[in-house]
């Protein structure tokens, strides 16, 4: 029996985690931190497993009282880092400190920690970087994405992705990377969700690539295996679905129209600037064009993980025959 | 895509017949899920691709084949051969070959230079009909997964080579050797006879680096000449019975066992000329 922390335990993965976690009969208490106010955090009756706390995890002092107070009063022992800034828009020093400082913080009082013994960081698929030269199937040992160019929302995943890989071995406390294909819903922070959520759905002419997508319940299923097993490592996190932009579109029940690729950021720019819209096409402009699918073969391997649920696509709903990715 | 696989299912259905839509429907390959494999390949566009072949195949370039019982009929190979032609249609039809004298139908995965992926609308049609790109990472993927790969060591140089240097193998590239030992695949030696005086050279122009496009031919015809394909498949290398996965890092190991392939494929050659009675025969 183990206690576990999870943070950004109000995002729908953390929500669905926590959920999973309390219903797990080898958890025996759960820590669950968010941003939302007590009481309008985690719509879900909890018995006394559960204890929802709002800490301000940008503020060094709150996490080291969190860390050091509750959770060490519970004898936590694995934390599920997931609070991440999730607007591709986000922009600055307090975002930065959300998406890296936070993670920097429980990792330095975790090495320290009495109890703490894993954390488990959810990393992201656009930590990698996508380019012709590269393979489309994606496995761990693929060349990151460290274009001095690329937006923040890019370098903040991949900073606190390698802020994890730098201190596996050298602290007192198992790593664990997970690197998640997309999870395709409301809230997860998917751009591929934001691009799919208009009426119109501009795609770069001549080009369809294949991409994974994932559901908040296999990421959750990735992140329970991950919780409870042994050793340390980065693991690639793909989902079920395994298609080409088009079709995903199409699934969606989306109209699409082709754009060659030059007009498409300007064109998405006055969309964001007009509507608000969140999907920025500068962030996503090599994967319109290029092909990226994460290997699962090692978390198939160590962690036994194998995702399993569809997305409910719209127009055609769920795929049943597909082989794991 | 411009459209979807029911439209190229529907085409090949037309203009490919029935014995396209069988080769399709019993191709082995690993559906990802929604009928298409990681790579983006579709059995549909696979028909789609066959079918375009065909005409060419059968009537324009009158292909002729000789040794396809070589082809292994499953697991991981290596399928190395000459390339030249100013325009990669040896490819294609050693591909619509493979794809003819398998039984299941195989098709095979042709590795392509990076600046395929950078081509619109052709990009796409190649993934679908089984295209990948020529990354390391691609390759091992596919040998992982029981694939049949198509590889031509020239490169793009082959297809530019001189009209005076045909059937002459360029600078023969590696890492098909290196390939085959590390993931146990034979490796196919395979010459093409026919394809090298198919589009004459005159010049090629030379274009920036980072273009989509290595050169500009510059061919003494604007289309390739009626030239009769001979496809000679010769007996598989069995480097994988030879050698251990790790003597695939030896550097002196690979180097000779691409000169092995290089001498097979450029003794198919000399052979298949041998027998040729004429460029259009």
């Amino acid at each position: 029996m183990i206690s576990v922390l999870v943070t950004g335990a109000s995002t729908p993965v953390g929500e669905r985690l926590v959920r999973s976690l309390v219903a797990d009969t080898r958890v025996r208490h759960v820590v669950a931190v968010g941003e939302e106010p007590e009481g309008q955090a985690l719509p879900f009756s909890h018995g006394t497993r559960l204890t929802y706390v709002n800490v301000d995890l940008t503020r060094p002092r709150r996490v080291h009282e969190l860390l050091f107070g509750l959770a060490r009063e519970l004898e936590v022992e694995g934390v599920v880092h997931l609070a991440q800034h999730r607007d591709a828009y986000g922009r600055g020093r307090g975002v930065h400190r959300a998406n890296v400082e936070a993670l920097r913080s429980i990792l330095d009082l975790a090495d320290r920690h009495p109890t703490i013994r894993r954390v488990v960081l959810k990393s992201y698929g656009e930590v990698y970087r996508v380019s012709i030269d590269l393979p489309v199937l994606v496995t761990e040992d693929h060349p990151l994405n460290l274009a001095p160019g690329a937006p923040q929302y890019v370098r903040d995943r991949v900073e606190a992705d390698l802020t994890a890989c730098a201190r596996m071995g050298l602290i007192d406390c198992e790593i664990v990377v997970l690197r998640c294909a997309e999870a395709l819903g409301p809230g997860t922070g998917s751009q591929l969700y934001d691009y799919l959520s208009t009426r119109l759905c501009l795609r770069p002419a001549g080009f369809d690539p294949m991409i994974n997508v994932a559901t908040p319940g296999d990421l959750v299923v990735a992140m329970e295996r991950a919780t409870h097993g042994s050793g340390e490592g980065v693991f690639n996190i793909p989902g079920f679905d395994t298609l080409p932009l088009s079709e995903t579109i199409r699934k969606w029940g989306t109209r699409s129209a082709p754009v060659p690729g030059l007009l498409l950021e300007p064109m998405y720019n006055v969309r964001h600037a007009v509507t608000g819209s969140r999907f920025s096409y500068g962030l996503n402009r090599h994967r319109m064009h290029t092909g990226l699918v994460l290997d699962g073969t090692r978390a198939r391997e160590v962690l036994s993980y194998t995702p399993a649920n569809p997305v409910n696509w719209p127009v055609d709903g769920p795929v049943r025959i597909g082989v794991d990715t | 895509m411009p459209f979807r696989p029911p439209i190229a299912k529907a085409l090949s259905a037309l203009f490919g017949g029935s014995e396209v839509r069988d080769r399709a429907d019993r191709l082995q390959y690993p559906d990802a899920g929604h009928g298409f494999d990681q790579f983006g390949m579709h059995p549909d566009f696979v028909a789609l691709g066959d079918t375009i072949g065909k005409g060419l195949y059968d009537n324009y370039f009158r292909v002729k084949s000789y040794g396809y019982e070589n082809i292994p009929t499953d697991g991981a190979a290596v399928i190395a051969c000459n390339h030249s032609g100013t325009i990669p249609v040896d490819g294609m039809m050693l591909w619509v070959d493979i794809l003819r004298h398998t039984n299941p139908p195989r098709a095979a995965r042709p590795i392509a230079d990076y600046f395929v992926s950078t081509l619109p609308i052709v990009s796409t049609l190649f993934a679908r009909c089984g295209v990948v790109g020529g990354s390391k990472g691609n390759a091992r993927a596919l040998l992982d997964a029981g694939q049949l790969l198509m590889i031509f060591p020239e490169g793009t140089p082959g297809i530019g080579k001189p009209f005076s240097e045909r059937y002459m193998l360029q600078d023969w590239r590696k890492g098909h050797c290196e390939l085959a030992i590390r993931h146990k695949a034979p490796v196919v030696p395979v010459g093409i006879v026919g394809a090298e005086e198919q589009m004459p050279q005159l010049a090629r122009i030379p274009m920036p680096r980072g273009s989509a496009l290595p050169y500009i031919p510059v061919p003494a015809t604007l289309v390739p000449l009626p030239v009769r394909y001979h496809i000679h498949y010769g007996q598989p290398l069995r480097f994988d019975l030879e050698y251990s996965s790790e003597e695939a890092d030896d550097p002196a190991i690979v180097t000779e066992a691409a000169a092995r392939v290089k001498a097979a494929v450029q003794a198919l050659l000399d052979r298949g000329l041998e027998m040729r009675e004429g460029i259009f025969k």
